[in-house]
């Protein structure tokens, strides 16, 4: 945590949550000083503003391995 | 020479024909095509068939209603009966007293063999399953490309959880190539670094289901190097790659449900995470403004000079009786008292301002010698049990007695333990 942190938007979307929430139990749990309270908080603004927009953003990438899809001729979708 | 027989008329040979295999029992095994069941009808007729040869088949609707089996083209069956013959049209038929379905007892009783040798390896044991990762990255799927069951998966996947990529390894999941098919889809899968695999299947009949009873399948989803979820839809039969997968889901969707969070649970985490590091933030600097509150009202901070106010006022109030008092003393020697009151004037002040100064020192030391101060800093007091006098010495204690440890915040009741002599009398 003493190393310059990884930039949310490079990690993955668990570890960017994981982190936030362990951010968020250290500062409940009140033991920490002021000025590293404030590190803690922005560093969890920042995630958690990751995690949003990936969240909100996030567009399905469907792959083929093997075969090839046929169309959905059972579709219902809305 | 034998005479020989008499020329039967037709009737009579067909009777005879029909009287000597009516007079037969017996049971075959074979594949049903041509069926015809009409309603109205007062016998359903199909035809076995093993390949090489066909046979007509005929069963009363009472019967046929009570077997229960519900025939197709292609149900391998097992009837019992007898031949006999139609004579008006000179055909042979099988007539049919009972009817059963003999493939899938067959291969119910081959899956139950595997499972036990599968069970007795500990492949089912439930701590051999392994835990679903909460946000997988990447989802694997190993199913058929055609019908509902990749769409099914692929959207639902799409509404609940698109963050995640979806891989698809389409395999034949019917027939001769199934199995092999998709040992390879989930070689594939496991290959692909996806975080977990769904291996999933639309519903059909048991017979359909065989591919995931096959052993090669079976020891692909355990040799699986990550979890393995399936959703095959064939309720209430349990197929033995559900019962060694890490998860069982009982169909495709529910399958797709199962791997990943639902993305409105995620959002919600989220918004819940937002709440309490505000008010996690909002608690430390109310915490810390308390603790400067706190010391910015302590005495020492105080105005000084209120400290010493009231002794300012005791001297005044003193020095003024005294000038009072002076007429009765010296009331004849006038001159004497006015000299007298001149220079107690500057001996007063010099008097206060020593007194002041001295007043503030001693303030000053209190503070450092407060036990409330030697106690913030980490220090403890040991009373004895009832809270008042304090042990200074291990001889005024032996084990088994009750102390009361005075702490900067709070204090504690404790029991003696152990003594240590060597130290005791040492300060």
């Amino acid at each position: 945590m003493s190393e310059a942190p990884t930039p949310p938007e490079e990690m993955r979307f668990s570890d960017a949550l994981a982190e936030l929430e362990s951010i968020v139990s250290a500062l409940e749990g009140g033991q920490l000083e002021l000025e590293e309270s404030l590190g803690r908080y922005e560093r969890g603004v920042a995630l958690l503003r990751a995690c949003q927009g990936r969240l909100v953003e996030a567009e399905q990438r469907v792959t083929m391995l093997m075969g090839e899809i046929e169309s959905d001729d059972t579709s219902d979708d809305a | 020479m034998p005479e020989a027989p008499r020329a039967l008329s037709v009737t009579e040979a067909m009777t005879l024909a029909k009287r000597t295999l009516e007079g037969l029992p017996v049971r075959v095994i074979g594949e049903v095509s041509e069926c015809t069941d009409r309603a109205g009808y007062k016998a359903v007729y199909f035809t076995l068939s093993d390949g090489s040869s066909t046979m007509s088949c005929l069963m009363w609707r009472d019967a046929f209603d009570a077997s229960g089996v519900i025939l197709r083209n292609g149900l391998l069956v097992e009837v019992s009966g007898s031949l006999t013959v139609y004579a008006a049209k000179g055909r042979m038929q099988f007539q049919v007293r009972g009817l059963e379905a003999a493939g899938e007892g067959v291969l119910r009783m081959q899956v139950a063999a595997l499972a036990r040798r599968l069970e007795l390896e500990g492949l089912m044991r439930p701590e051999r399953r392994r835990r679903l990762p909460e946000y997988p990255e990447t989802i694997a799927l190993v199913t058929s490309p055609r019908g509902k069951a990749v769409h099914d998966v692929i959207r639902t996947l799409r509404r609940r959880y698109p963050l995640a990529e979806l891989l698809i390894a389409g395999v034949t999941v019917e027939g001769a190539g199934a199995a092999p098919a998709i040992v390879e889809g989930l070689r594939a899968a496991g290959e692909s670094g996806a975080d977990v695999v769904i291996l999933a299947r639309g519903g059909g009949s048991y017979e359909d289901l065989m591919p995931f009873n096959d052993e090669a399948v079976v020891r692909a989803i355990v040799g699986c190097p990550v979890p393995v979820v399936t959703g095959i839809g064939h309720e209430p039969d349990t197929s033995l790659a559900d019962m060694v997968a890490d998860v069982r889901a009982s169909t495709p969707t529910a399958a797709a449900e199962t791997v990943a969070p639902a993305r409105d649970e995620v959002s919600a985490r989220l918004t819940s995470s937002r709440r309490l590091l505000g008010r996690a933030l909002l608690l430390t600097v109310r915490r810390d403004r308390h603790r400067v509150a706190v010391a910015r009202a302590h005495a020492v901070f105080r105005d000084p000079a209120e400290l010493t106010s009231s002794f300012s006022q005791r001297l005044d109030g003193a020095a003024a009786g005294l000038v009072r008092a002076l007429p009765d003393v010296v009331g004849r020697d006038r001159s004497r008292l006015a000299l007298a009151a001149g220079r107690l004037g500057p001996a007063q002040k010099r008097i206060l301002d020593d007194a002041v100064t001295s007043f503030r020192h001693a303030a000053a030391r209190l503070e450092d010698l407060s036990p409330l101060g030697i106690l913030a800093r980490g220090y403890a007091v040991c009373y004895e049990a009832d809270g008042t006098s304090v042990v200074r010495s291990t001889t005024q204690l032996t084990p088994g007695d009750e102390v009361v440890v005075r702490l900067h915040h709070g204090s504690a009741g404790c029991v003696v333990r152990t003594i240590d002599e060597e130290k005791a009398g040492q300060s």
